[in-house]
């Protein structure tokens, strides 16, 4: 268990963007129809975004950064931290941090790398970026992290399990630090179940994603749910006093489960796995752009990410965005 | 909530969980004709809220009836092997 709390920083706008192109669960010809009728139920997915072949998965971070920094009045030389989490970028190397540093014109002082993670990877991402913000402990110091991937890279057109549930995305969240705040701006969970490791992976020769579905469920309902409550005992916060609880959006029958498990009712756990599938990293702030709307107070939310590693991490955050809103079609 | 340690509730829920009548314990669970990755989770899901009972791929693969998983939900509520 990797309990550990950060100070300063905080959201200040999440922007997604998602291929235009779509594919229609109801239309799947793996299925018959009966099948497709359940998946749909049990798993809440009908639409995945598919990005069009030859699509670059940078030029898709690129347009979200850009459009984040247009709308939060932020300009490129003045980004101070710049992480990518993701498990598809174009090539192994360099990074595709480094590649938008240099398209978008940020300064050397930016500090830029990769981070190769999943399901988990925006709750891992958000610890790693204010701890950054705190280490470098600049007055309105200002980071980009981007999580997403390109999940249908990895798809076999003819595996009924990963198929009907990836989609693509990618999201770009500004973080702003004050350095004269002393104010708590996370408390975190950050977990990992080695032991996991075969639950989802790329294997060789063909490289598409195979997922053991019974193995995610049992790793999820094994850990999530404790890390959850540690997480909350941790803060001394009440779990009613939270606003909302986001989580990875895996598929509906494991999420739901999660949800009774850990205590939520129904009003404060939103979804977007019917019109958006399960985009990896981006499903966390993906979700929390389409849920969260002016009405709500200024407020403490969870946020929860699992799957592949098999990883698990949670994080209370204080949460007031100034942009949000539905994902950008590309 | 059904007791899933009784063989003939356990039945039931299984026939319940694949849509499909006319099971027993030596129904052979792959050969029936709803099984299917999707269903699979269903069923491991059920078994998890009715008996809280986790079961993994592995101990699925080590089953060829649906006798053999009663057996073991059954050894895992009694604390005969671990969870």
């Amino acid at each position: 268990m990797a309990l550990a709390q950060t100070k300063g920083a905080s959201i200040e706008g999440i922007v997604t963007v998602v291929p235009s192109q779509t594919e229609d669960n109801s239309l799947l010809d793996l299925l018959t129809e009966s099948e497709r009728e359940s998946l749909i139920t049990h798993t809440g997915i009908r639409y995945r975004h598919i990005v069009p072949a030859g699509v670059r998965f940078v030029d898709y971070v690129q347009k979200a950064t850009e459009i984040l920094c247009e709308k939060l009045e932020w300009s490129s030389d003045s980004i101070d931290v710049f992480i990518t989490v993701t498990q598809s970028p174009d090539q192994p190397l360099p990074s595709v941090s480094c590649d938008v540093h240099g398209k978008m014109g940020m300064p050397p002082h930016t500090l830029c790398f990769d981070i190769n993670s999943g399901c988990s990877g925006f709750v891992y991402g958000l610890y790693t970026v204010y701890s950054l913000l705190q280490g470098l402990n600049k007055p309105g110091a200002r980071a980009i992290l981007i999580c997403g991937d390109f999940s249908s890279r990895f798809t076999d057109p003819q595996d009924r399990s990963v198929k009907p549930v990836f989609s693509d995305a990618v999201s770009a969240i500004g973080i702003r630090f004050d350095a004269h705040s002393d104010t708590i701006s996370g408390y975190f969970n950050l977990e990992t179940v080695g032991k996991g490791f075969d639950a989802i992976k790329v294997t060789p020769p063909d490289a598409f994603m195979r997922m053991q579905g019974i193995d995610v469920f049992n790793y999820t309902l094994r850990y999530v749910p404790d890390n959850i409550q540690k997480l909350i005992t941790y803060s001394g916060k009440k779990q009613e006093e939270l606003q909302m609880a986001v989580f990875h959006q895996a598929n509906r029958l494991i999420n739901e489960t999660i949800r009774k498990k850990a205590g939520f009712p129904e009003e404060k756990v939103p979804y977007t796995l019917y019109e958006y599938g399960n985009t990896g990293s981006a499903t966390i702030p993906l979700t929390l752009g389409c849920a969260w709307n002016d009405g709500y107070d200024s407020s403490w939310i969870l946020i929860s990410g699992f799957g592949v590693g098999f990883s698990v991490a949670s994080a209370l955050i204080p949460f007031s965005p100034k942009v949000f809103g539905l994902p950008v079609e590309l | 909530m059904q007791d899933l340690t009784d063989i003939q509730q356990f039945i039931d829920f299984a026939e319940k969980e694949l849509q499909v009548q006319g099971l027993s314990p030596q129904s052979e669970f792959r050969k029936i004709s709803s099984w299917s990755s999707l269903n699979a989770l269903l069923f491991i899901s059920g078994v998890n809220e009715h008996a809280d009972v986790l079961i993994s791929s592995a101990d699925l693969a080590s089953c060829t009836t649906l006798g053999d998983i009663h057996s073991l939900i059954v050894n895992r509520i009694h604390g005969f092997s671990t969870n």
